[in-house]
């Protein structure tokens, strides 16, 4: 599977499009092959990369942060004590007001907002928006390439720095997401492989189960990595449901338009509110990525099937008719035969053996379980098994009507075109 | 129709298609955020007419009054005398929302306030984003020969080895790409817009061409703008061509760090490309028919991007 090409890792985003999914198990065999033992080996030498490289992005962060603020917090403060002195101003002057001091306030206002601060309420007790974990915070957007832009810096050097940093973040946690793309995928690979092999006993054609599984991945990851954090962000920010989902599907696309951010109001947060969300953003952007490129998947097989799907239908249909009514003829022919033998055979048996044990009960043969396949050749073959391994004296009863049991000539052509249809 | 022109004409009509979708989020949009809009217009207003009326000042109707002016700020209706009149959800402006939205870019700067037009922001970004990428792709794929592989081999052909040529054919393009996409871009804004500076240019081009978007800087948002729609018209293709530069470059530089052994080396998936008939692959892979019959060697065989035999595995069960 880790063969499979994923060109274009340094860019976060392209993991979505350019690629085989990632986490895509729907190609992976039921069976284990002798593949799947390098496939672990590589898995495992993978994630002490992927250790690693976790380490570094998040130190880069903290590193990152540090200089965001240092260089931030100044300009910051500067343009806080400046509105603060325009308001009381204001205040002082406010018998009759005049639409001219109306406007300059207004604009005052507006500059401090672009400055990120927030001149209502009482600015004493106001975080700072570039502290040390609200800086990472926001060096975790820019190199995740989110973006929420609620603060942004203002300075020229914090520009300047912006850039160099996204320069070399972006691929570095373009490498990283990779990674835990991988991890999961391995994760999940092997719960579905589990819950495969547990429907294998159960008759039901590869294409469900692979869509089963694909379906129970999109669900339990949508429950972990959407449902989940969309009510804990309703229960803590105060958001209402939409806005809580509306955050978290414009976050994990990696949109990040800002006007809700986890962790950006005036509320008091626990200290590690923060660092969990962005490791929530972490693995569930490489969710996200999987869903993604699974949609443009379809959306890439609607517009071929639409293409292949009429020529193909019809050839399908007629190869599929004739190949049905000739194995009905054929193995209704044989299967009368045999069982006319072995009804013969069995018959005979049955008589030896009474009169030799001196009591009728007779042997129990046991039916072997066999899995359908769509396979017209194998199941030719397995007719056959089915009607040499009968035990004659039992009642005649179906299973489900897939396969023979027991017989007399009529019954057996019913369960053949059962299962032929 | 040979098939190189049968790709050429899919890959069209796959960018018609894409720009259809784009004005078809532009008017949904439009229609779902401007009554919207307009209302929050006339409760600025009225706001405004109501403290105006006072004689008097008190800390508490000022506390108001600031709250209300910043929440309508962060949507982008300014209460100002001066602002201009257009609306943020006219039809350039909305196309123009869309596209950071399907690119996801996500300037923030105009935000769905309705419901409605946030739900229907998460469905439109679902199914675009993964589109959008397809387009580009598509483009990509496209322009990897005339850009790439040409090239290289016209560096090889008069003298090189393979492994320098790809080296200075990359840093070429790289060049190229910053002189055109981000040097030039700059100038431009810094001329246009008003109040930005060069360096301004350059911290915007960049910020968008990643994709971040932190919506500090967006082009065409200033008040008496000229030429508005088609301004921010030309800032989308200006968008949507640099994203595709850079998916040449990423690609390109894979390409070339498969070539010097660095992917391996990580342990990092390869570029899956054969460079043999790479300029022949059609951007909706033909051939992925005979994929589809080797369900289970379909992991370790070479992948190229187009092909996807996983789901039509499943619809051919």
């Amino acid at each position: 599977r880790h063969v499979m090409a994923a060109p274009d890792l340094l860019d976060p985003k392209s993991a979505t499009h350019n690629t085989k999914p990632r986490l895509s198990f729907s190609t992976k065999p039921i069976t284990l092959t002798p593949r799947e033992e390098s496939e672990v080996v590589a898995t495992v030498m993978k994630w002490k990369t992927v250790t690693a490289i976790f380490l570094l992005v998040v130190l880069y962060l903290v590193m990152g942060a540090a200089v965001f603020r240092s260089l931030e917090q100044p300009h910051e403060s500067a343009q806080r004590l400046a509105i603060l002195s325009q308001k009381l101003e204001f205040l002082s002057r406010h018998s009759c007001v005049n639409q001219s001091q109306l406007e300059e306030l207004v604009k005052q206002v507006v500059s401090a907002i672009r400055s990120g601060v927030n001149p209502a309420g009482t600015l004493t007790n106001h975080s700072s928006l570039w502290d040390l974990s609200s800086a990472f915070f926001f060096a975790g957007t820019v190199i995740t390439t989110i973006g929420f832009g609620n603060t942004s810096p203002h300075t020229e050097g914090g520009r300047i720095f912006c850039i160099v940093y996204a320069l070399l973040g972006i691929p570095l946690f373009g490498f990283l997401l990779a990674g835990v793309g991988d991890q999961l995928g391995t994760i999940f690979g092997k719960g579905i492989a589990k819950v495969e092999k547990m429907f294998v006993h159960w008759d039901i054609s590869q294409t469900k189960i692979r869509v089963i599984s694909t379906l129970l991945f999109v669900l339990f990851g949508c429950l972990l990595f959407v449902a989940l954090p969309a009510a804990i962000f309703k229960h803590i920010e105060g958001w209402s449901a939409l806005e809580s989902l509306y955050f978290v599907v414009i976050t994990l696309t990696t949109i990040g338009f800002g006007d809700f951010v986890a962790g950006g109001s005036e509320i008091e947060y626990l200290d590690y509110y923060k660092p969990v969300v962005w490791f929530w953003i972490l693995v569930g952007l490489a969710y996200f990525a999987a869903i993604l490129s699974m949609i443009g998947d379809w959306l890439r097989v609607i517009s071929k099937r639409t293409k292949e799907e009429v020529g193909e239908i019809r050839a399908h249909a007629a190869e599929w008719t004739a190949n049905v009514s000739a194995e009905f003829k054929e193995t209704r022919r044989r299967v009368s035969v045999e069982i006319y033998d072995k009804f013969q055979r069995a018959a005979s048996i049955k008589r030896k053996l009474s009169s030799e044990l001196g009591f009728s009960p007779a042997p129990e043969l046991t039916l072997p379980r066999r899995t359908v396949s769509v396979n017209f050749n194998d199941e030719r073959d397995k007719i056959e098994r089915d009607a040499g391994l009968q035990g004659l004296t039992t009642p005649l009863t179906r299973n489900s009507g897939l396969y023979m049991n027991g017989l007399d000539p009529e019954r057996g052509d019913i369960s053949i075109i059962e299962h032929l249809k | 129709m040979n098939s190189v022109g049968k790709s050429w004409l899919l890959l069209t009509g796959l960018i018609v298609f894409y720009i259809i979708y784009l004005l078809f989020g532009a008017l949904v949009f439009s229609s779902i955020e401007r009554p919207v809009e307009e209302q929050l217009r006339r409760d600025m207003d009225a706001l405004k007419q109501e403290f105006l009326n006072q004689s008097c000042v008190s800390a508490a109707s000022l506390e108001n009054f600031l709250v209300r002016v910043l929440t309508a700020n962060k949507y982008g209706v300014s209460v100002l005398r001066n602002s201009s009149v257009t609306s943020n959800w006219d039809l350039a402006s909305s196309m123009f929302f869309a596209n950071t939205l399907v690119t996801t870019v996500g300037y923030g700067h105009t935000t769905p306030l309705s419901d409605t037009g946030k739900a229907f922001s998460i469905v439109y970004a679902l199914i675009g984003v993964p589109f959008t990428m397809l387009v580009l792709t598509a483009c990509v794929q496209r322009i990897m020969y005339p850009l790439v592989i040409a090239p290289v081999c016209l560096l090889q052909r008069s003298g090189l080895e393979p492994r320098p040529a790809t080296v200075v054919h990359f840093v070429l393009l790289l060049v190229l790409v910053v002189l055109c996409f981000f040097l030039m871009p700059a100038a431009v804004f810094s001329v246009v817009e008003v109040s930005w500076s060069f360096l301004d240019g350059l911290y915007f081009s960049f910020i968008s061409l990643c994709t971040i978007g932190l919506g500090d800087f967006v082009p065409g948002t200033q008040p008496g703008q000229k030429y508005r729609p088609l301004y921010q018209v030309a800032v989308m293709v200006y968008l949507f061509v640099g994203l595709m530069m850079m998916y040449l470059l990423l690609r390109t530089f894979h390409k070339m760090s498969d070539l010097h052994g660095l992917t391996s080396f990580l342990q990092l998936p390869r570029c899956e490309d054969s460079d043999v008939d790479e300029d022949r692959e059609p951007i909706v892979d033909e051939d992925s028919r005979t994929a589809n019959h080797v369900t289970e060697k379909t992991a370790s065989r070479h992948l190229d991007p187009a092909s996807q035999p996983s789901y039509n595995t499943i619809n051919k069960g």
